[in-house]
């Protein structure tokens, strides 16, 4: 017996359907199509915060410093994908443009950094390091304010990934579609590069080691330059990626560094899968927690951290080092 | 017995110095009047941070929450409930200490990197619960016009009022410091796995210290309510705990007053910067950058490093009983 | 008074203590011997607790101490000095060993009273001992190679233990120093009636001043004896001289 599902509008209120014969109540609008919709949005905000943080979470692997700037990067990243956009004339051209060059901005402006500043500080004690990231966050964070000014700003997506297509019965942005291609693309094509590849396997090495790697004759300084460099890059392609779906704002890295963070610690220090196993739990729970509580919806995902730290402080997965 | 410990010549400095405080209402402007309230509710907190940083090793990073806490509570006490003002101020430091228990559980079952990470993400829990619950809090605005008792409602008076709280609470953690708590937290920042060799439960000690340091910021948070008449989320904002945490690091984190001098320093500075621009931030992050590469152990930590070795060569020979 | 059994710990594929066996009689002086990489090290982890065992038994007085954490390990009665000084750098000597006394006072959370003034004739005392009093207020990360050990088993000392557990005493030292570390052991033996526990490459130290040794090889026990039946015995020619 076939049933119609109604999309209930989340009003709250009792309302009889009349499906074939039977009358049925339903208290609460929690049905499954704005279950099954929530959980795909869901799913999207956690491919980008996955990119973001595979980003934070290879560069705390190899460096074992988290780049407390990640976040501000992934601003940078947005931003700079607007603004290449608007230059190049907004449209399809202006986006797939700025998806490309932002990242790439992204990872000169942390190249620069690096290399002036940031090696210098290799042979000091991590806390140097770590102080050194909270440096850089207050002052990209003050260069963007300066360079981009506070007004919100977003850009358009391309045509072919505008509108919605029908999923569960109710619409799903296409632009979430797509992000949920490019999450596990980029998952796959890190693993295949640090699994595969030399570079990538000098790097995991030098997380794990790094005097043995300078003892065989690798200049360990590069190693780091090249991860650092590599995470940045992620942050600013997150960064782009999300430009569409939300207002790109001041403020968007303290945000995101802090969701990163946390998924990073219940992900496993340094584990890429971790990343991925962290965001989602992170995307879905905040999902749900949007649909149940709007307003707190962010406790949500932090109450499934605690859980996840009281029974596992380290993380779910094995730490890197 | 208790004056064995002040025979130093740094007490008499401070006596001085405590006798002028008591004097510069009367001979200077209001406005510097409040500032150096202002200072004095700083250096408290960047005090008590300093116990769990400087003295205990631990990656104290989200230290304002507590902060906040204490100021929310005594703020929201006097302002919703017709309960007495000394509830109002007792309830802050209280409220202050069980938050800094909470968290801590979480945070101490973890090494460093973990336990700055998760205290920055389980604090802006707090800092976004106190942000977005509007009815409550104020959200965003906060709350201002905080009712205050007679005998501090003038500028003046909460002056004294902060001058002589904070002074006690510093000679208080100075007790501390000298005491075989302070004593084996030092030696847990030193050598933890020694600690527990020698019958140490290193992670309840860190616990406890982290109980009184919190306990202090809530001190500090009240006073601050009694300073500025309000309460807004920005007391719990992790930039601010970046702030204070720079304080102990210019003003020498291995010392004991040095976080004062920090305190000093920075709250001076902030408030001559603000009058030019308002990228105080991007100041504050060459500060630290500047800390980093050239001042590691802080102003007060180079003097250090000079009276220990004069101290070692001098004294091994004067204390022959 | 301390009865290790069938202990096993291996870490991945390599099994670092693999069956270790050992006794050791209140007032004894027990050494345990090995070629390097036999486990001993290891086996001192996991009797005094860094180290978890995978399976095995470790008694001490009739108690299982088996898994329990360090400093619980500590508040039973052994204390133990690490092959590589393991000391407080940034604080003077006298507040290194006074650590461990007031640890052992159970005073270490006394929040209102001077710490200069609390257990100070005890730490002296030990400080006396080992022979650094005349340098209790050098800060500890400026002392000689020599000091650093002393300053060791003076930490170990605080904590008045009945078993005394030390990690290769004399790595490092010159021969004075090395005789002078042996007759401090047996002066702590013999004076405060401590029982103790040691490694060592060193045979001549080894045969001279313990009274049972327990030779290891690739993480399990060969024997454990008198000197005399340990030089006699044909297995441990063989582990040490390929049966000569």
């Amino acid at each position: 017996m076939g049933y119609e599902l109604a999309l209930i509008n989340p009003q709250l209120e009792p309302c009889k359907l009349s499906i074939g014969q039977a009358t049925m109540e339903t208290s609460q609008a929690i049905t499954l199509a704005a279950l099954g919709s929530h959980l795909l949005v869901g799913l999207s905000r956690a491919m980008i915060l996955f990119i973001v943080t595979s980003g934070l979470s290879f560069v705390l692997g190899v460096l074992r410093v988290p780049n407390v700037a990640h976040g501000s990067l992934f601003m940078i990243g947005a931003f700079a994908a607007h603004s290449i956009a608007g230059a190049l004339g907004g449209g399809s051209i202006g986006f797939w443009s700025a998806l490309f060059l932002a990242p790439l901005v992204v990872a000169a402006i942390s190249l620069i950094t690096e290399r002036l500043l940031f090696c210098h500080l290799y042979e000091r004690e991590h806390l140097m390091l770590l102080l050194f990231t909270f440096a850089l966050m207050l002052i990209l964070g003050d260069l963007t304010k300066m360079t981009f000014g506070a007004a919100y700003r977003s850009i358009i997506a391309p045509k072919i990934l505008q509108g919605s297509i029908s999923i569960f019965g109710s619409p799903f942005p296409k632009y979430n579609l797509f992000l949920l291609i490019v999450g596990p693309v980029v998952a796959i094509g890190l693993w295949l590069f640090s699994s595969k590849t030399k570079i990538g396997k000098i790097a995991r090495a030098a997380a794990v080691d790094r005097e043995m790697v300078g003892a065989i004759g690798i200049n360990v300084s590069w190693v780091f330059a090249f991860a650092f460099v590599l995470g940045c890059f992620l942050a600013g392609l997150g960064g782009a990626l999300v430009s569409p779906t939300i207002s790109v704002t001041i403020g968007m890295d303290h945000n995101v560094i802090i969701e990163a963070f946390l998924i990073v610690t219940i992900g496993g220090l340094g584990n890429m899968w971790g990343a991925m196993v962290g965001s989602l739990i992170f995307g879905i729970t905040q999902s749900f927690g949007i649909l149940l509580w709007p307003q707190f919806a962010i406790v949500f995902p932090y109450a499934a951290v605690v859980i996840i730290l009281t029974l596992k402080p380290t993380g779910m997965l094995k730490s890197v080092w | 017995m208790l004056l064995n410990i002040f025979r130093q010549k740094s007490l008499g400095v401070s006596v001085v110095i405590f006798f002028l405080l008591l004097i510069t209402p009367a001979i200077i402007p209001k406005f510097y009047t409040y500032i150096l309230a202002v200072i004095f509710v700083t250096a408290l907190l960047a005090m008590s941070l300093n116990m769990l940083v400087g003295h205990g090793g631990l990656f104290q990073f989200h230290h304002a929450v507590f902060y906040g806490v204490g100021a929310y509570t005594a703020g929201l006490i006097l302002v919703k409930t017709s309960w007495p003002w000394y509830i109002a101020f007792a309830a802050g430091p209280v409220a202050a200490a069980l938050i800094g228990f909470v968290i801590g559980i979480f945070c101490v079952r973890l090494n460093r990197l973990y336990f700055g990470m998760l205290q920055i993400s389980l604090g802006s829990l707090v800092w976004a619960i106190a942000f977005r619950w509007y009815d409550m809090t104020g959200g965003d605005d906060g709350i201002h016009g905080i009712p205050m008792p007679e005998f501090i409602s003038s500028l003046k008076s909460s002056y004294y009022f902060v001058l002589i709280v904070s002074g006690i609470c510093i000679v208080l953690m100075y007790l501390i410091y000298k005491s075989p708590f302070g004593s084996t937290l030092q030696a847990i920042r030193d050598n933890p796995e020694r600690c527990a060799a020698v019958g140490i439960n290193v992670k309840r000690h860190q616990l406890m210290g982290i109980v009184v340091a919190t306990f202090f910021a809530g001190v500090a948070g009240v006073l601050f309510v009694t300073v500025e008449g309000s309460i807004f989320p920005d007391l719990m904002f992790w930039v601010l705990s970046l702030e204070v945490f720079i304080m102990c690091l210019l003003g020498g984190w291995f010392t004991f007053g040095g976080p004062i001098l920090g305190a000093t320093a920075i709250v001076s500075l902030r408030t001559f910067v603000g009058t030019y621009t308002e990228y105080w931030t991007l100041i504050l992050g060459v500060i630290l950058i500047l800390l980093i590469f050239f001042l590691p152990d802080g102003i007060m930590g180079y003097n250090y490093r000079e009276k220990i070795r004069s101290w070692s060569a001098g004294r091994a020979v004067r204390d022959m009983k | 008074m301390l009865c290790v059994e069938k202990l096993k710990k291996s870490f991945g594929d390599f099994k670092a203590v693999n069956g270790a066996y050992l006794t050791v009689e209140k007032g004894q002086i027990v050494a345990v011997i090995g070629p390097n990489g036999a486990g001993k090290t290891t086996l001192f982890n996991l009797i005094t607790g860094q180290l978890q065992s995978d399976s095995g038994s470790i008694v001490f007085n009739d108690e299982n101490i088996n898994k329990l954490p360090p400093y619980k390990i500590c508040r039973k009665g052994i204390a133990r000095s690490f092959q590589i000084a393991n000391i407080f750098p940034r604080l003077p000597v006298f507040r290194n060993v006074q650590v461990s006394v007031l640890s052992q006072q159970k005073l270490s959370n006394k929040l209102f009273h001077p710490a200069s003034q609390m257990a100070v004739e005890e730490t002296n005392h030990i400080l006396e001992s080992v022979g650094l009093l005349d340098k209790k207020f050098d800060v500890a990360g400026s002392l000689s190679h020599g000091d650093k050990r002393a300053l060791e088993v003076a930490i170990a000392l605080g904590n008045e233990p009945e078993l005394l557990i030390l990690d290769e005493p004399t790595a490092g030292m010159s021969p004075e120093e090395t005789t002078a570390t042996m007759s401090l052991i047996q002066t702590l033996a013999d004076k405060q009636g401590l029982t103790i526990l040691f490694c060592e490459h060193d045979m001549e130290v080894v045969f001279n001043v313990a009274q049972s040794i327990m030779v290891m090889q690739q993480g399990h026990t060969i024997i454990q004896g008198a000197p005399e039946e340990v030089r006699q015995s044909s297995e441990v020619q063989k582990a040490y001289l390929g049966g000569a």
